[in-house]
């Protein structure tokens, strides 16, 4: 999903973009930082909204578009209860980026991306393991990234820590392919087993410099 | 402008507008030239609504209008007006630019603060 997403990116003006499912909240994103994980699942769920008003007026609604000064964000419906949204300069190039949405939807159609998806590794043992996951980073090191990150977990769970790790990191796999533009979604996934607002800040912010180096490399 | 109804008017003959429609931001609707402006009326109040909070979210600093594109070209559009909100049609053979522009350059003129549009579709 990350690589439709950073296909995007390379339209003139277009900034990021993001995919947001009504179920799972925002599945991947490579929108700048400042564009903070809770509010584009806010952002998301709006266009959700919008998206949905609008399919009930109009039946041949392709997009959603809203125009700010500065930016423009423009929403698609991917498939059933999933969103991708882009957001643009408002000199961006509309046609180009609707014609990238229509390819990418018929990708996603002719189920394209999911043949592209590697194979299942092999579970790794010890605290580090994040289980089998399709990465199309180098797996070593998204398993030393997530390894920290279970780590870290166990600072805000104490031990069960592990457990819930696995299982949001399963829920994530199966979710698609597991990438570091995808880790929103897992890292929303451990929030809602969190189920603490303090906590789970307490926890984005321990994991924030492994995150960080991890997109430095 | 005096009235809502004067403003709907004016909009309505602007070169590749089909028709469109003003109401405040509660859903009251001031004025119209759409044959079925209950249909619209409720999702420009939505989309003022939810475009304000995307707004607020995002950082963005002023909405300039909403788009709903559709396949057979007749987009709509949602102008936000300080307490009102302007629906448009847009016929399938115009020329968008050209239209947003002279639909811009109406707005622009006018001033919710006075009585004009807020005189309330009379």
């Amino acid at each position: 999903m990350l690589q439709l997403i950073d296909e995007l990116k390379t339209i003139p003006g277009v900034v990021g973009a993001c995919i947001y499912g009504s179920d799972e909240g925002v599945l991947a994103t490579n929108l700048p930082s400042i564009f903070r994980p809770q509010r584009l699942e806010t952002v998301g769920k709006h266009l959700g909204k919008l998206y949905s008003a609008g399919q009930m007026s109009f039946d041949d609604l392709t997009d959603v578009s809203l125009h700010y000064d500065e930016s423009v964000v423009v929403a698609r419906e991917l498939r059933k209860n999933q969103l991708i949204f882009a957001i643009c300069d408002p000199t961006f190039n509309h046609n180009l980026l609707t014609m990238s949405f229509n390819l990418l939807q018929e990708e996603l159609e002719q189920g394209r991306f999911a043949e592209a998806e590697t194979p299942v590794a092999e579970a790794a043992d010890g605290p580090g393991a994040a289980g089998a996951l399709p990465c199309d980073q180098p797996a070593e090191e998204l398993q030393e990234l997530l390894g920290e990150m279970r780590e870290k977990l166990g600072k805000v769970l104490g031990p069960m820590a592990g457990f819930i790790f696995d299982e949001a990191a399963e829920a994530w796999q199966k979710q698609g392919r597991c990438a570091i533009s995808t880790i929103e979604a897992l890292i929303n996934l451990l929030n809602q087993e969190i189920a603490d607002e303090t906590k789970a800040e307490t926890y984005r912010k321990l994991i924030a410099p492994a995150l960080r180096a991890f997109q430095e490399r | 402008m005096a009235t809502a109804k004067e403003f709907v008017l004016r909009v309505s003959k602007i070169d590749g507008v089909a028709g469109c429609l003003l109401v405040r931001d509660d859903g009251v609707l001031l004025g119209q030239t759409l044959d079925d402006p209950e249909v619209f009326s409720s999702l420009v109040v939505l989309s003022g609504s939810l475009g304000q909070d995307i707004m607020a979210r995002t950082g963005f600093s002023y909405c300039r209008h909403l788009s709903y594109l559709r396949r057979g070209k007749r987009h709509f559009y949602v102008f936000p007006i300080e307490n009102y909100l302007l629906g448009v049609v847009q016929r399938s053979d115009s020329y968008v630019p050209d239209m947003l522009d002279a639909v811009y350059r109406l707005i622009s003129r006018v001033s919710t603060r006075s009585s004009a549009v807020a005189a309330g579709g009379s």
